[in-house]
């Protein structure tokens, strides 16, 4: 018995109709592998283990497995909130790799989120980046609009581009010229402690259908038990905070600028529009007013709130459906008493839609990762093994492994990895998938802009942690960070 | 004649000068052969940023662009750092985490070398554990101090609720009023035991008769610490005040690692600021301008600290 939200054919129909709003807007005459306009987590099921796939012999077509080269890499991988079944995935595909391409010399290198930029840019400047590099999804537009990437579409490893989701190829695509290729793309959902809310006078079942009920619901828990009602995380140069934030920016109608539309122009900037203000107003109620969220959220990231969620110190919290490995594998190092409460927290985890906002829209970041190609001479050495570096985005980016390398947290950035066996097994060892295959239509890329990273990173933390802090009204918070992007986007210094 | 004679004369002393100089040189050809490598390397290492530094100081670097496409800008990084509340809000930061670091962490490094140069047992293992601090990882120190400090569940704030003294943990570092005034406390933490080294090593240097002659005079240990040994440190004072203060200004890990110069800019200091203006937001120009007038300003520090030790040389000569 799922004991998600999601069920019922009022839901199924509403996720069909976003979908084909959201996603099939992008390419309505496309041919994708599934069927997007009837997406449900019943279809995912029904697709699932239906077609078997040949990696290795799909790869060989585009680079010889004999093939001898060497290829530098630079991937964003697992880092301290991700499970370890997600490393144990990591380690099995450069194994996998290595064994299909023994000839391959392999240069690989794991960055986290927050630190790969900063680390990829410095390494641009000095003509000293690697051959392949795997970026998240804010990343690529900024370094292909500066000419560093080698145009590399999904036909240049064997795939089409109707494999991918239409989202996911707008953000590798500047000036109508595709520089990469999505590994796994992902949203979201709403977690939440059924305990926690039925101790505090909550229906341990019933999500916040809104955002406004968030507020109400963390003021509620944290003043029934004084414990953090809603993991609120505001952090700057983290990932974790945009994340978080914009859904309920989008939510409440506001916005960067049109990003929330089915066809963005990013002319306008709305960070400072009525509905913005109404987003950040909620957090600094939750923040400031009613003190519900924890205080280190100007600090934190999403993996200080999983600790303090498996304490059963916080109440609700957005993540992946990887959440719930990452507390399999924390309570397990747990001991004592630790070991029995952190699993009551366990075994009353529930995972839900995201929250509307007033006028009922839901939204979630459509996040993820891409696989480029970068020209010589920004290289090491100023030379491109263009051969290696397509074996290694075709394996990534195969129905297998951009399935298994997102098997527990993401979704595969190939639609057929939906049709593998191992998203059958997935389906049945991964609990709350579900719900965040569901909310994948809800999902709203960030705005493919070169400026997309510092608005998101500095810009919108920048601005919660203006309000939060007291140091602006929400009003000027809005306001400033509105000026901020718009100087920003006229080259400002 | 005698006009041109005149003019002549200082010309010849001037030859003669030039002659004698570069005979000297010449006489000293080792040691310029010695120290060329390091010479060669420093133009390479620093002088050839400094002066790309200052270049790119007058450039803007949209993040649309790369930075190769620079577009001229003349001053107007300068004007625009100048003109910028931040700036400002970082320079205060900057000044109050500089004064106040180097300060604190002078007094109670000179104290506890003032304490520990009595004998007295325990005194080597004591003098071992006040290093620690020192000693251990910046970035190691920032990550626990970060977890000490934590709002929700550091270690002082659920002490301080246990014993009662608190209804919830104290706001170390998420609160804009807080946050530079702890960082600072961990700065000191980190600092004190340099302070207490050198100064343990310029009380080493004070001519013990002279504090025992000062004794049979009937000075009592006041007079004898103004008027013996702190006249003997001043020196040593001095150059570790210098070395603190151009550490301090430089201080990157720790406001760094713990807060990112946040929340809401409180804690940034100059060089967190440069690093995000540079590596965050790309905009290498307004940093390179930043790096600049940093650097103006440490330059004028080293000119002090380059003076005070050729004062410690000269007495040391004339001694």
């Amino acid at each position: 018995m799922r004991r998600i939200t999601v069920g019922g054919a009022a839901l199924r129909g509403a996720v069909s109709t976003a979908l084909t709003i959201s996603l099939m807007s992008a390419s309505a005459l496309a041919a994708p592998p599934v069927d997007l306009s009837k997406w449900s987590p019943e279809y995912v099921r029904s697709i699932a283990g239906t077609q078997d796939f040949d990696t290795a012999g799909d790869c060989a077509k585009v680079t010889p497995l004999d093939y001898k080269g060497r290829l530098t890499f630079w991937y964003q991988g697992v880092f301290e909130g991700d499970p370890d079944l997600l490393r144990q995935y990591y380690k099995d595909f450069f194994a996998t790799f290595r064994k299909t391409y023994p000839n391959i010399q392999l240069e690989e290198q794991a960055l986290t989120y927050n630190d790969l930029l900063d680390k990829f840019r410095t390494a641009l400047l000095g003509n000293a980046a690697p051959m392949a590099v795997r970026l998240q999804i804010l990343g690529g537009t900024e370094f292909a609009s500066k000419g560093y990437l080698q145009p590399l579409k999904p036909e240049d490893v064997g795939y089409s581009t109707e494999d991918f989701w239409p989202g996911a190829m707008k953000a590798v695509t500047w000036d109508g010229v595709t520089y990469g290729i999505p590994t796994n793309n992902e949203t979201m959902a709403f977690i939440w402690n059924a305990d926690i809310f039925k101790r505090a006078g909550l229906d341990p079942n019933k999500p916040p259908a809104t955002w406004d009920d968030v507020v109400k619901y963390s003021k509620q828990i944290h003043d029934r038990l004084g414990i953090a009602g809603y993991g609120l995380v505001a952090r700057k140069n983290a990932g974790n905070t945009p994340y978080r934030f914009m859904p309920q920016l989008w939510a409440y109608g506001g916005g960067v600028f049109d990003e929330a539309t089915a066809n963005p122009t990013y002319k306008d900037i709305e960070l400072n529009s009525p509905q913005s203000k109404a987003a950040l107003q909620a957090s600094y109620d939750m923040y400031v007013r009613d003190k519900s969220v924890p205080v280190s959220a100007l600090t934190n990231q999403q993996a200080d709130n999983q600790p303090l969620f498996l304490a059963g110190q916080l109440g609700m919290m957005i993540s992946h459906p990887s959440d719930y490995n990452v507390m399999l594998d924390l309570q397990k190092k747990a001991t004592g008493t630790d070991k029995e409460k952190a699993q009551t927290v366990i075994d009353n985890m529930r995972y839900g839609l995201i929250p509307t906002g007033p006028d009922g829209k839901r939204a979630v970041v459509f996040g993820g990762s891409n696989i480029h190609i970068l020209k010589p001479e920004y290289v090491e050495g100023g030379k491109v093994d263009e051969p290696a570096a397509k074996a290694i985005i075709c394996m990534w980016t195969s129905p297998e492994w951009s399935l298994k390398m997102a098997y527990a947290g993401s979704n595969p950035g190939n639609l057929n990895g939906f049709k593998t066996k191992w998203m059958k097994e997935r389906l049945d060892s991964i609990k709350f998938l579900d719900v965040t295959t569901s909310m994948l239509p809800y999902g709203i890329p960030f705005p493919a802009l070169p400026q997309s990273p510092e608005i998101m990173n500095i810009i919108v933390p920048d601005m919660l942690q203006n309000a939060l802090t007291g140091a602006m009204t929400v009003d000027q918070a809005a306001d400033d960070a509105a000026k901020k992007v718009k100087d920003l986007m006229g080259g400002g210094l | 004649m005698t006009i041109v004679s005149g003019k002549a004369e200082p010309r010849r002393r001037l030859q003669s000068a030039r002659s004698d100089v570069l005979r000297k040189m010449w006489g000293h050809r080792a040691d310029y052969a010695y120290v060329l490598p390091a010479i060669a390397v420093m133009l390479i290492v620093i002088a050839y940023p400094i002066y790309y530094t200052i270049e790119l100081s007058f450039f803007n670097t949209p993040p649309g662009l790369q930075l190769r496409d620079k577009i001229f800008v003349g001053f107007s990084n300068y004007t625009a750092i100048l003109t910028s509340g931040v700036f400002w809000q970082v320079t205060f930061n900057t000044l109050i985490w500089t004064v106040a670091s180097t300060f604190v962490s002078f007094v109670l490094g000179f104290a506890a070398a003032l304490a520990l140069h009595r004998d007295f047992v325990g005194r080597g293992v004591l003098r071992a554990i006040l290093i620690i601090p020192w000693v251990i990882s910046a970035v190691a120190a920032s990550y626990i101090w970060k977890w000490i400090y934590h709002s929700d569940f550091g270690i002082i704030g659920a002490v301080l609720v246990e014993l009662g003294w608190a209804s919830r943990p104290p706001n170390f570092i998420d609160s804009v009023s807080t946050v530079l005034p702890s960082l600072i406390v961990v700065n000191i933490w980190r600092e004190f035991p340099f302070a207490m080294i050198m100064m343990t090593a310029g009380l080493q240097t004070v001519p013990e008769q002279l504090l025992r002659a000062a004794k049979v005079d009937g000075a009592n240990a006041w007079q004898r610490f103004w008027h013996v040994t702190f006249p003997h440190l001043r020196n040593v004072s001095t150059v570790t005040i210098l070395l603190l203060a151009v550490a301090n200004f430089n201080s990157f890990i720790i406001p760094w690692i713990m807060t990112g110069g946040g929340p809401s800019n409180a804690s940034h200091i100059w060089i967190t600021h440069i690093y995000e203006l540079a590596f965050g937001r790309q905009r290498w120009g307004v940093a390179s301008a930043y790096s600049v007038l940093l650097f103006i300003i440490l330059m004028t520090l080293g000119y002090f600290y380059v003076r005070a030790l050729s004062g410690n040389e000269r007495k040391d000569g004339s001694a």
